[in-house]
């Protein structure tokens, strides 16, 4: 029965990080049409920044705030000065774009604080015993992290005036100008967003895992996978397809074989987009012909 | 006129001789520096290996050219990025021997990616391979005529761990490795190694995802299965990833490894919850405190003070000074050729850091042997001295 636990939980942990950086891919894909391949780099290279500002004598949560922030404001930058001059409709270039931007982000990084593997302490020091498994609390910390964060940002979209909008230019940009609000503010304020979330998964995970370079691409590529189960229109699904992947990465691993895990979660995603390809949550869209 | 311009096609002939004679423009001869190259992960995933390495032996080659070079020749060492690439590993070699003409490719990184740069250096370019970080059984049964090592071949190394960790007296061992084929092979010898050394000893196998960061599910398999020790054939955050969670899980399985687990990062990693755990290193451990390890990390110190003293540094250190301990016997011109001929009746070299290193026609893999380590008081301290592994691998 420990086992069994350990492997769910831990699941559910690994799921949440899963879930904060899809919600980021999720709110700027659905808000500017963009799939930000550089979205886990940055958000890694923010977390090397949080650690120099921590062991520079900052408390360790004003320093992963500043990370946080610095993550935001990155993503507006290159959205401005990248993603912004390719114009409507150019996603194919915008993809191939964050994709190098992934590549020089990751250089920068390692120019700058080298290649060595570096630990990065924990928000919540401590462990915590459920029926004979043990987790350490910092795993623990990301559950509620992201389910305040989906829970937030649903509310966000749904109650508030910003989340209309940005609801608005998703649907459709021109009839959002229309009605008044400017796309490119709503774009700006959906990249800080999705960029700050996805900082805030890599600074619940680091301090399990440690700073290494390239270390996130293994997350990212199941993060990915969460939206897709999720479905990409649903912020709830963005981070319930995450957990789900967590779990089912993690029960393939004690049940199945560790070695084909991702071969039997990705396999039943491909699954259940054939059944339901707008994902478990997604909404399907139809277009007039 | 007809003069001049006999004197205008001499002068010409001359110019276009002394520019094509320049030999010390490729390292080959006369008093200009020996060029040597090498590819190493700068930058992707392994490159927490790579860049120290490529400190390593650049700083090996500046202390030697600080000291005057050898036999009055600085050494110029050109590095190239690989990324662990095959493909851009094969790019690099072009770089290095067809654009650079470095004389040899000397202290490279990667089992895969140098093999696939083997048929343009070797083959076509013949410029000799010296020293890589890496290799496999095939590099060296047959030996290639300009293809040399310093490396205990990783079947070794698994088969060391093995029958280190049945010499402790565990009879019923469990292998994590990582499932790529690379790993396989080293974990295949492992069973073989544990029973030269106690023909009783029962040893399982455990396969993990490659690049896998949540080591929960493994601890868990392994609580399970209840070993007396594992044998860790994974990259050295992986192996301190599972270290850290079987720590969580309070599993005190001891715990054994081969070379690449032997990196100062595991201890960085996991921290408290590598204490204890042994395994199988190229070379003494980077804190060692002989004179052979003080100088190196001095070298280090001083011609990389951004790098951290480590097991993958020291090796390329050694593996660079053991090369330039071969070349300073040449008599003559520093060729290709020339260093390939004389590898072929080289040594014994002793690094002090290294085995002692041997070479010859039959023999291109200048040792077998392995330096026993543990982790005690957070960092890894030599056990006993360097020594062969069990004679399985080929059998």
């Amino acid at each position: 029965m420990d086992e069994l636990l350990l492997s769910v939980i831990s699941g559910i942990s690994s799921g949440a990080v899963y879930g904060l950086v899809g919600l980021g891919l999720v709110i700027i894909y659905r808000s500017t049409d963009v799939m930000n391949f550089a979205i886990g780099t940055i958000a890694l290279a923010c977390m090397y920044l949080a650690l120099s500002v921590h062991n520079a004598g900052i408390p360790l949560a004003f320093a992963i705030l500043v990370g946080i922030a610095v993550c935001s404001l990155f993503g507006v930058g290159a959205r401005e000065v990248l993603i912004r001059p390719l114009g409507p409709g150019a996603l194919f270039s915008a993809l191939v774009v964050t994709m190098g931007l992934s590549l020089i982000v990751e250089d920068v990084t390692r120019n700058i604080w080298g290649g060595e593997p570096r630990t990065f302490p924990a928000l919540v020091e401590g462990t915590a015993t459920i029926s004979g498994a043990t987790f350490t609390n910092q795993q623990l910390l990301v559950i509620p992290v992201a389910a305040v964060a989906m829970l937030g940002i649903a509310y966000m979209f749904k109650r508030t005036p910003l989340g209309s909008a940005m609801r608005a230019v998703a649907e459709s940009s021109g009839t959002a100008t229309l009605l008044g609000i400017k796309p490119q503010r709503v774009a700006r304020v959906a990249w800080a967003l999705g960029m700050g979330l996805a900082a805030l998964g890599a600074a619940m995970l680091v301090p399990t895992v440690g700073l290494t370079i390239g270390g996130f691409a293994a997350i990212l590529f199941r993060s990915f996978a969460g939206i897709f189960l999720g479905g990409l229109t649903s912020m709830y699904g963005a981070v319930i397809g995450g957990v789900i992947v967590g779990i089912l990465d993690n029960l393939a691993a004690t049940y199945v074989s560790a070695s084909l895990r991702d071969t039997f979660v990705f396999s039943l995603v491909i699954l259940v987009l054939l059944v339901r390809p707008q994902g478990l949550f997604g909404e399907k869209s139809f277009a007039r012909v | 006129m007809r003069f001049a311009s006999m004197l205008a096609v001499a002068l010409t002939a001359l110019a276009i001789t002394a520019c094509g004679g320049d030999e010390s423009e490729s390292g080959a001869s006369g008093s200009g520096p020996i060029k040597v190259g090498a590819w190493f992960p700068l930058t992707g995933p392994v490159a927490a290996s790579g860049i120290p390495q490529k400190e390593g032996a650049t700083a090996a080659f500046e202390a030697m050219n600080a000291e005057g070079g050898i036999n009055g020749r600085k050494f110029e060492y050109i590095a190239q990025d690989n990324a662990f690439d095959p493909q851009q590993t094969v790019q690099a070699a072009r770089a290095l021997v067809g654009e650079e003409e470095v004389v040899a490719i000397v202290a490279a990184n990667g089992t895969a990616p140098s093999a696939a740069a083997f048929p343009y250096v070797l083959n076509q370019a013949k410029v000799p391979i010296i020293n890589t970080y890496g290799g496999a059984a095939d590099w060296y049964e047959p030996p290639r005529p300009l293809l040399f090592g310093y490396q205990t071949l990783y079947e070794d190394q698994g088969a060391a761990a093995g029958a280190w960790a049945a010499e402790d007296g565990h009879k019923n061992i469990l292998v994590i490795r990582s499932d790529p084929a690379a790993f396989a092979a080293v974990a295949k010898y492992v069973e073989p190694g544990a029973k030269s050394a106690d023909p009783s000893v029962s040893v399982d196998e455990l396969v993990v995802k490659f690049q896998t960061t949540d080591y929960s599910p493994i601890a868990g398999q392994v609580k399970a299965k209840n070993p007396d020790a594992v044998v860790l054939i994974l990259a050295f955050p992986e192996a301190a990833a599972y270290l850290k969670q079987a720590a969580l899980q309070g599993l005190d399985i001891p715990a054994y490894g081969y070379a690449p687990t032997a990196d100062e990062g595991l201890i960085k990693l996991g921290g408290q919850a590598t204490e204890g755990f042994k395994a199988v290193s190229l070379n003494k451990p980077a804190m060692d405190p002989s004179p052979e390890m003080q100088e190196y990390r001095k070298a280090l110190k001083q011609y990389a003070p951004d790098e951290q003293p480590s097991a993958n540094s020291a090796a390329a250190y050694a593996a660079a000074n053991s090369f330039a301990e071969v070349v300073k016997g040449i008599d003559g011109d520093v060729t290709a050729e020339s260093i390939a001929k004389a590898f072929e009746s080289a040594g014994p070299v002793e690094t002090g850091i290294l085995p002692p290193l041997k070479w010859d026609r039959e023999n291109h893999l200048g040792t077998n042997q392995i330096q026993r380590v543990e982790v005690k008081g957070g960092k890894f301290v030599a056990v006993g001295d360097f020594t062969e592994p069990p004679p399985v691998v080929g059998n």
